[in-house]
């Protein structure tokens, strides 16, 4: 049992070793020029250990962006929770999101390096531009009419502050960084909330965050500051089984167990999000002891992980269910589509679970999310059979991911939003958008305006 | 160009050349992804000989860095052409965005050339980018005239602005929705008006139609 955990300890820190030289390297020399040998060099280890965790040198560079992301994506979530008002949240993404590239410098530089890596670093990168666009975009929430503002506003805040930042390091100017702060802040605001709000956020300057956390693979700690509330003493009208004889197979309540903690989680995170919920929360919701759920989970993070297996396996189900059961191709994303929407919008508490704060819970749950989201990618691909060539043409190697990508910020924006229920209005605008590569959009939006 | 004798000036067979082979390496570049080109599929593809294409670019690179300047040029001026046409700041944002998508919907493989691999190919990208962006911040800048803020505005609005354009038709791009670039129009003029006039005056503008491009 101990020789399993060292190992994996030893396992675990090769691995990071090797990823931190590898930046290191990779922003010293660029991608082209970083070797293998280069890097277990610097990670003073031999060629068989690196060949234990990574499959050549474009997969180790994936491997170390795919954490940077990951870090940076918790890191931006977690500073976003922190604070209550819209504007305040923002400011403290940006002021975290220039500290940890300011602490980590060869880790901003390694950012802009991985990119010559091709296609799978740029669509990887694209998706944490996502994920800070619906952050950005959460503005029109503070608004009368929440609908004025086009949606692509807040994708172009996105990408074009990206794009300072992005010039910036590679001019060796990251001392400017947290003047431009201010400045992107005033911009993003200027839509949401107008001109004064904008004109206050330009003379607040750089307020970075007290602390904040540097470096990649960072692993979150279990959770040890749960509250001592026991799962006696509830209030009886919250349903339990009933202690002691139940007459059901051990199978049936065990599996019952876990699912009702499952749902106690995902009610907890609904109320008080990933960071804010404790073990107490749970049990409490899921109405069973603590004792029980340290019998099925050895921590928030591994129940949350259980949880977002079930949903996802739930989900996915029903989309191939759906996409299966049309006669063609395009009616066949549509029902999927719409098989998607509808159990999401039905289940607002496991959306939320699923599509927001998968992304706060940690490296596990983000790689299960990439993995999620690369699952949908093939109903997408199959479209490409028979088409024509001119149609073939206007379609790059990655553009799968990005639709699904696209597709799932726009429900994510909603569910951030608050408004999982209406999800299912967006039918028609997911279907044209994901149908016109392949149909053109004539075709796409008559079968999008279809009814049923 | 045909061998042998021909009639014209040698500026214009020099420009038309590199025309095609910028044209060539963009088409080669959406087939296979800019890093995969080699100068032999440009020459193969513009149907020239190996040193016509070291006569006019010293490199792969080079001919990326001409095609990136073409093609920003090129819209630049169609943009101009366009805005002074019309009077009033506003509509010359409306005139000289709508004349921009045209052109970037009229040339797809140099769009996608140029947009993305701005947008996806490491350092050496940057310049191209910052250069590209520059070229087109003059034209936001005049309205801090307009504005009632006028100089107080954010420094780096423009590029803001500029980079967000961009970086809107890099995700249509690589989403294959080039068809539909011009239909962002009212969209990004209301976004790049906003911050000069304020939302309302803005979404006025944008619901006009802009004056036809020729």
């Amino acid at each position: 049992m101990l020789d399993i955990e060292t190992r994996e300890r030893t396992a675990g820190s090769e691995r990071k070793r090797i990823l931190d030289a590898l930046i290191a390297i990779a922003a010293e020399h660029g991608y082209a020029e970083t070797t293998v040998e280069m890097i277990l060099q610097r990670a003073d280890l031999d060629r068989a250990a690196f060949d234990r965790h990574f499959r050549g040198k474009y997969d180790c560079f994936l491997s170390a962006w795919q954490e940077i992301n990951e870090t940076c994506m918790r890191e931006m979530l977690e500073a976003y929770n922190s604070h209550e008002e819209w504007p305040d949240k923002l400011r403290a993404v940006a002021c975290e999101v220039v500290e940890s590239l300011r602490g980590d410098p060869s880790r901003a530089t390694f950012s802009v390096e991985v990119l010559a890596a091709g296609d799978a670093a740029r669509a990887r990168r694209d998706m944490t531009m996502r994920v800070i666009a619906s952050l950005i975009d959460a503005g029109r929430n503070e608004m009368e009419d929440p609908e004025s503002v086009p949606h692509t506003t807040a994708e172009a805040l996105a990408g074009s502050a990206y794009g300072q930042v992005y010039s910036r390091i590679v001019q060796g100017r990251g001392d400017e960084l947290p003047e431009l702060v201010p400045q992107l802040m005033s911009t993003a605001v200027m839509p949401y909330l107008g001109l004064e709000a904008a004109m206050e956020e330009l003379s607040r300057g750089f307020n970075p965050p007290a602390r904040y956390r540097r470096g990649v693979a960072k692993r979150t700690s279990s959770p040890k500051t749960d509250d001592v509330t026991s799962a006696e003493g509830y209030p009886p009208e919250l349903s339990r089984l009933p202690p002691g004889r139940h007459g059901l197979p051990r199978e049936f309540v065990v599996h019952n167990q876990r699912e009702r903690l499952v749902a106690g989680l995902a009610e907890a995170i609904a109320e008080n999000g990933y960071s804010g919920t404790t073990i107490a929360h749970i049990t409490r919701h899921a109405a069973v002891s603590r004792r029980t759920f340290y019998e099925h989970f050895s921590s928030k993070d591994e129940c949350f992980v259980a949880a977002y297996d079930t949903v996802m396996t739930e989900l996915r189900d029903r989309v191939s269910e759906g996409f299966e059961e049309a006669e063609d191709w395009p009616h066949s994303v549509r029902a999927g589509i719409s098989a998607m929407l509808g159990f999401l919008a039905a289940e607002p508490h496991l959306a939320r679970l699923c599509m927001v704060e998968a992304l706060v819970a940690g490296p596990v749950v983000v790689e299960r999310y990439d993995a999620a989201i690369k699952s949908f990618v093939p109903y997408f691909q199959s479209g490409r059979e028979g088409r024509p060539p001119e149609i073939l043409a206007r379609l790059s190697p990655t553009t799968e991911e990005a639709l699904v990508g696209g597709m799932v910020s726009l429900i994510s924006r909603r569910i951030i939003a608050g408004k999982a229920e209406e999800l299912e209005e967006l039918l028609p605008d997911l279907v044209e958008f994901t149908l016109t590569p392949y149909l053109g959009s004539e075709e796409a939006a008559k079968i999008a305006a279809e009814k049923g | 160009m045909p061998p042998g004798r021909h009639p014209l000036p040698r500026e214009f067979i020099t420009q038309h050349q590199r025309a095609r082979i910028i044209a060539a390496l963009a088409e080669e570049t959406v087939e296979k992804g800019y890093r995969a080109v080699t100068v032999a599929d440009i020459v193969r593809r513009a149907g020239i000989a190996r040193n016509t294409f070291y006569e006019n670019f010293s490199s792969k690179e080079a001919c990326f860095l001409a095609a990136s300047e073409y093609a920003v040029t090129e819209a630049l001026r169609r943009v101009v052409d366009a805005a002074s046409k019309v009077e009033s700041w506003p509509t010359r944002v409306n005139a000289g965005l709508a004349a921009f998508l045209h052109y970037v919907a009229g040339e797809p493989a140099l769009a996608r050339t140029c947009i993305v691999e701005a947008l996806s190919a490491g350092p050496a990208a940057v310049d191209r980018y910052e250069r590209s962006i520059q070229a087109f911040v003059p034209l936001f800048r005049m309205g801090r005239k307009v504005s009632p803020k006028g100089d107080e505005l954010p420094e780096t609005l423009e590029e803001t602005i500029v980079g967000g354009i961009f970086w809107i038709l890099y995700q249509r791009i690589i989403m294959g929705q080039t068809e539909q670039i011009e239909d962002l129009l009212p969209e990004l003029v209301e976004f790049s008006l906003t911050p000069y006039l304020g939302a309302e005056a803005a979404k006025r503008t944008s619901a006009e139609a802009p004056p036809a491009a020729s």
